[in-house]
């Protein structure tokens, strides 16, 4: 439980230090650099807590975590003038599959493969399910456009709060990999029976050999671009750096027919960085799954097992066996509508199938931000990192627990010092 | 009822269409046949014995016994305590171990699936009985068991105005007498309005429900001083023969409202569309009484109270009627809750949500509640306990809404609930806390009888454990 001495005692420090600011501030003619001091969220703060699980390896055992204008400064033993002392510490959690479809602007379907469009125009920053991410204690997530192309476009990493809502103040990192479907979901609004014959329900793919194809297409394309001038486009430049490792590619696929095809695709072309998202049936084709040397974001674990996506099925126990095989992947709890879905809880669901608590708590922080490009900044509580942590009323991810507070680049989006 | 006979050994579970995608459904059909051995469908023998280990009972939520021992016999706990403290018999079988935590099988207070629908498509239905349309092999069931639910008040939904009788059953058994615990307990109504309906109509539908009962008995009564013989020719009509006490007449006994002469009338005569309806307003059944909606308490409780059955009354809430709460505590019901333990509301403004934890808000009240299974199936209730106490309840409060409160809101406390001599034999073995991440129900007892064993599920062998139901349909390898 929260420390009573401390939190009054800093309490009583943070008044008087906050009193003297405003009196100070008042002082001084047409202060208008005060007033912005004045109104902008604190972030600087000292958290104490019993256990702070770095995702480094380290986990300190009542410890505190420093935290300056919005990075992490410093973390140790001991608890060195706290704010306030929370029962532990964990990275902000990082969904590298965000779910949030903010509507058709967040995918051009003027064509069927579009890896050119980035997304960074198409966000709505305003919304607030964000904000409910956040709340469940996710401070950065992948933002995706939907799975109706084959190829989608360049994702946009962002955090989901602090500071405006804006691209400038939000943005992790842009156009950090391109994002492709298999499955059904790229061919199923798409049939020429259904709707009027012209306009885009006129347009491939409408099954999923459509869809293998199209992808295909573009990657012989930008192969043959690099030779003939006449096959040229933003979109074979986009995926010739895709096939040169430059930039990971990250395809859908859940059902076991669609991750045979999504391997075999990345064989097919040699890619470097493959990132297999919605991950269902792995275990169905293990060693394919091994010897891939791809990477995986699993589908939320449900009660059920239903991935919700092309009836694909995902065992609770994969993601501890793939620990044991050694195959990189992450959690995702894709934004689920049902809450006991969401990221937060994946780690116990995961654990639950047999994952240790150290690879599960990677595989919500540390391994999505490096799938991501954004492990230098997030993804772990080392010092130089943004200040995105979350605080929780006991160990974190099981079930009986509860996350009381969530700060993203060192604003206390959620406060566990307010009164229940 | 008797519990099934099963041998403490392999027993596997005849499960029908799974959620899976249709082309796994033949393949678990198999898969589950191959595993399966003789569908256990024998009663237990009276003298059945079986012995149960465990290195941690927990009796009830504040009780504990460390390397303890359960005697069951007949269905039923005949001895519990500390190992070496209690005679065993030498001859019973034997199942658990020190590495399991034994704890009572939930109890489910509420629930509408298990059927094949739910509701009619009738406002009044008071003469329907869920035994006609209960599927004992439906998944429900089968998951109930691997969540350790050993008792379930099955009744119809909440889409009708006034619906049937419901029962208490356990998910063992293949006919519909097997899984029965208690027959023709229960009568559903609903506040919320059937789909189709407004508000308004829904009331009106309510007492109209109510006043054609009361005319109907007074025209039957008047006919019979008039010296007529309706009822009992109607009766008759209907297939009914007038035997025993159905052959007596007896005054009415409602406590608000009641009509005189009914003496007159040959119980068995009265209408079986009319008669669950007299038993709630004499207060010999149970009601169910369904709120969607804060408002709908106010409904509910009116009508219950203007027939005399508000003492029989638990309410089935969903998520915002944590805002009638002070009214339900007035009242002195107990209730269901069904929904999210977090009721989120948003701001059409701002866009910010408000969360309220509901059962946080009826304990602090003092109001009985239980929790429930939600929507899907495997939503259990154990899951539902340990959110709670992360959201705020203590681990005893969880404990208790599982087991303790739903068994005495089902007339049940003296046989299910907690680990008592005298009990009825539903025992869990977990494989660690209850409350744990990690916990998983590693075998299930009812009545005595050893019913589920996880090694051996192959629904979960499927699901947890990544094997492939095609692997059983390989003929050639």
């Amino acid at each position: 439980m929260i420390a009573l001495s401390s939190r009054l005692a800093a309490g009583a420090t943070l008044a008087l230090a906050s009193l003297l600011a405003i009196g100070a501030a008042s002082a001084l003619p047409g202060a208008t650099a005060q007033d912005g001091a004045e109104s902008a969220p604190r972030t600087s703060w000292t958290v104490a807590a019993d256990r702070i699980h770095t995702a480094t390896g380290r986990v300190i055992e009542n410890g505190f975590v420093r935290v300056e204008n919005g990075r992490i400064v410093a973390m140790g033993p001991g608890d060195a003038g706290a704010d306030f002392h929370v029962a532990a510490i964990t990275p902000g959690l990082v969904e590298a599959s965000s779910g949030i479809a903010l509507g058709e602007a967040t995918v051009e379907q003027v064509s069927e493969t579009t890896p050119e469009v980035s997304l960074e125009e198409g966000l709505d920053l305003f919304s607030t399910r964000w904000t409910v991410e956040l709340n469940g204690g996710v401070t950065t997530t992948l933002a995706l456009p939907l799975d109706e192309n084959v190829l989608g476009g360049l994702p946009v990493v962002i955090k989901t709060g602090g500071g405006e809502p804006t691209l400038d103040s939000r943005m992790v990192k842009a156009r950090v990999l391109v994002r492709g479907a298999f499955g059904d979901q790229p061919s199923r609004s798409n049939s020429p029976f259904s709707g009027t014959a012209w306009g885009m329900y006129h347009r491939l793919p409408t099954t999923r050999m459509g869809v293998e194809y199209e992808f295909r297409r573009a990657f012989y394309e930008a192969i043959r671009a690099r030779n003939d001038a006449s096959y040229a486009s933003p979109g074979a430049a986009v995926l010739q750096q895709v096939l040169a490792g430059e930039v990971p590619l990250m395809v859908r696929a859940s059902a076991r027919l669609d991750v045979r095809t999504a391997l075999a695709l990345k064989a097919e072309f040699a890619l470097p960085k493959f990132i297999v998202d919605g991950a269902g049936e792995l275990l169905e084709e293990e060693e394919m799954v091994v010897a891939s040397g791809a990477a995986f974001v699993f589908a939320p674990l449900t009660f059920d097992g239903n991935t919700g996506i092309d009836g694909g099925v995902l065992p609770w126990n994969t993601p501890a066996r793939l620990a044991e095989r050694g195959v990189t992947f992450a959690l995702s709890g894709g934004s689920h509508p049902n809450r006991e879905y969401r990221l937060a809880l994946q780690p116990g669901h995961a654990m639950r199938g047999g994952l240790s608590f150290e690879k599960a708590l990677e595989a919500v922080t540390i391994a999505p931000a490096r799938m991501l490009g954004v492990a230098d900044r997030v993804g772990s509580i080392e010092a130089g990192k943004d200040a995105d942590l979350v605080f929780w009323s006991g160990t974190p991810f099981e079930y009986t627990s509860r996350i009381t507070g969530v700060m993203v680049s060192g604003e206390l989006a959620v406060d566990p010092r307010a009164a229940k | 009822m008797l519990g099934t006979q099963s041998t403490s050994r392999q027993r596997a579970l005849v499960g029908r269409a799974t959620t899976f995608a249709a082309r796994r459904a033949g393949a678990l059909l198999l898969s589950a046949a191959c595993f399966a051995l003789a569908p256990t469908t024998a009663l237990a023998q009276a003298q059945e014995q079986l012995v149960i280990e465990a290195g941690r009972i927990v009796v009830d939520p504040t009780t504990e016994i460390q390397d303890g021992v359960i005697v069951v016999e007949g269905g039923r706990i005949k001895a519990i305590g500390k190992r070496g403290e209690v005679e065993v018999p030498w001859e019973a079988a034997v199942v658990g171990g020190p590495q399991f935590t034994a704890f009572p099988g939930f109890v489910e207070a509420y629930s509408s699936r298990g059927m094949d629908r739910p509701n009619e498509g009738i406002d009044v239905a008071a003469f329907l009985d869920v035994r006609d349309s209960i599927d004992p092999i439906n998944l429900y069931f089968q998951d109930c068991l691997r969540w350790g639910i050993t008792t379930i008040n099955v009744q119809q939904g909440a889409d009708c105005v006034i619906g049937g009788k419901g029962r208490i059953v356990k998910p063992v058994g293949i006919t519909i007498d097997q899984i029965t615990v208690r027959p023709g307990y229960g009568l559903v109504l609903s506040a919320a309005p059937k789909r189709g309906k407004s508000r308004a109509t829904q009331a009106q539908g309510m007492r109209d429900a109510f006043r054609d009962l009361r005319t109907y008995l007074e025209e039957i009564v008047q006919d019979a001083r008039n010296g007529g013989d309706l009822a009992r020719r109607e009766a008759l009509a209907q297939g009914r023969e007038l035997k025993g006490e159905d052959a007596q007449g007896r005054a009415m006994t409602g406590s608000a409202w009641k009509v005189e002469g009914l003496e007159l009338i040959p119980r068995g005569a009265i209408d079986e569309k009319q008669a669950p309806l007299l038993a709630l307003v004499e207060g010999r059944t149970p009601a169910f009484f369904h709120c969607a909606a804060p408002h709908d308490v106010h409904l509910a409780l009116r009508t219950a109270r203007e027939n005399g059955f508000l003492e029989r009354t638990t309410l089935v809430l969903d998520n915002s009627c944590w805002k009638a709460a002070d009214l339900i505590k007035e009242a002195g019901v107990a209730v269901v809750l069904t929904g999210s333990l977090v009721h989120v509301e948003t701001d059409p403004v701002t866009g910010e949500e408000t969360e309220t934890f509901v059962p946080g808000v009826f304990q602090e009240k003092g109001v009985a509640y239980t929790l429930s299974s939600q929507n899907s199936s495997t939503t259990s209730l154990w899951y539902q306990a340990a959110r709670a106490t992360g959201l705020g309840l203590t681990r005893e409060q969880a404990l208790t809404a599982v087991t303790l409160t739903p068994a005495k809101i089902l007339g049940l406390e003296e046989h299910v609930g907690s680990l008592q001599v005298g009990r009825l034999g539903n025992v869990l073995l977990m494989s660690g806390d209850p409350l744990a991440t990690t916990t998983w129900v590693e075998h299930v007892i009812v009545e005595g009888a050893h019913v589920y064993d996880r090694s051996k599920d192959p629904r979960n062998k499927i699901l947890i454990e990544g094997e492939d139901p095609v692997d059983h349909l390989s003929t050639h390898d």
